[in-house]
């Protein structure tokens, strides 16, 4: 055994964090696919690790990349947080680098679209009513 | 009586077996993200529901996990062994040439997986005979025709280690 090996079974796992109330810990809710035997369907069963966050930068909902540490940092800790893949509230598009809310993004893509967004932006300032255009032909002044 | 739900075939030891994509060692976690409406999902939606069990079958130390509406486009993104991550999009795939792909990047040649199967046969020698852990029989005495155990059946005097020595020992 020249490489020191760690302790655990699982070297990279991902999941969602469910709490952070530990300092510099956040409990994370990690899935796995298992078969059941009788129906031959794959359902999730979940189970929680204990993850080290030094600069406790984690909030409830992200999904975390969490990787083994070398030896057991505590009888519960035995993973530290290596990468916040998607962070809640502030998801990013992997493909554009644009900032996404669900189905659409919250940034235009590119330069065509953000003039598309101007111009509906600028015809929803003019504002133009019916009663605007009756009321500027009023009083003594003549049509041309 | 027939298999209950859409597609049952899916849920067959047969159909799962047939999967052939089999991950490389450094192929740890394996993450979907798609939409569940959408025509450029429709892809991914269909991989998930038809190639997931047979990769999951496949490979069953490889975590996979499902995400869904979090980006307006679908990808699959891999975590390698060594912190390497490998982002594939399928927005607009179909969800074949998905499973062709992945198998491409990521997963066993299919040379690889016969000089497995090579190496497994010759570990496994049918003509050896050992411990039932690492051999299919232990002794002569199980095969069909031949002679039966002596612990069960004495065997002919004749060919016992005491008869034969004996004349061995009256003929010098």
């Amino acid at each position: 055994m020249s490489a020191k090996q760690a302790s655990v079974h699982a070297k990279w796992i991902i999941g969602r964090v469910i709490g952070t109330k530990m300092t510099k810990t956040a409990k994370v809710r990690v899935t796995r696919l298992v078969l059941d035997p009788y129906l031959l369907k794959y359902y999730n069963r979940r189970k929680t690790y204990f993850a080290h966050d030094a600069q406790q930068q984690c909030t409830v909902g992200d999904v975390v990349l969490l990787k083994a540490l070398a030896e057991p940092r505590s009888k519960h800790v035995k993973h530290e947080l290596a990468q916040v893949v998607h962070k809640v509230g502030r998801g990013v598009d992997p493909l554009t680098g644009k900032r996404v809310a669900g189905a659409h993004f919250l940034e235009p893509l590119d330069e065509l679209h953000a003039e598309d967004e101007t111009l509906a932006r600028k015809v929803q300032s003019l504002n133009i009513t019916a009663d605007a255009s009756v009321s500027r032909y009023d009083g003594l002044n003549e049509l041309p | 009586m027939p298999m209950k739900g859409s597609f049952p075939i899916r849920r067959t030891l047969q159909y799962l077996q047939k999967g052939d994509i089999i991950f490389k060692s450094r192929v740890k976690i394996m993450t979907v993200n798609y939409n569940t409406h959408g025509e450029l999902s429709d892809g991914a939606r269909k991989f998930v529901f038809f190639n997931i069990p047979q990769i999951q079958y496949k490979n069953p130390w490889v975590q996979i996990m499902m995400f869904k509406n979090m980006t307006p486009s679908p990808f699959l993104r891999f975590y390698l062994d060594d912190g390497e991550q490998v982002l594939v999009d399928v927005e607009g795939k179909d969800h074949t040439d998905i499973a062709k792909h992945i198998r491409t990047i990521l997963g066993k040649s299919q040379t690889v997986l016969e000089g497995e199967a090579q190496a497994k046969m010759q570990a496994s020698n049918p003509a050896n005979f050992g411990p039932k852990k690492y051999c299919l029989r232990e002794c002569i005495c199980e095969v069909d025709g031949q002679l039966p155990c002596p612990g069960t059946t004495p065997l002919p005097k004749e060919m016992t280690g005491k008869y034969r020595a004996r004349m061995k020992a009256e003929q010098e």
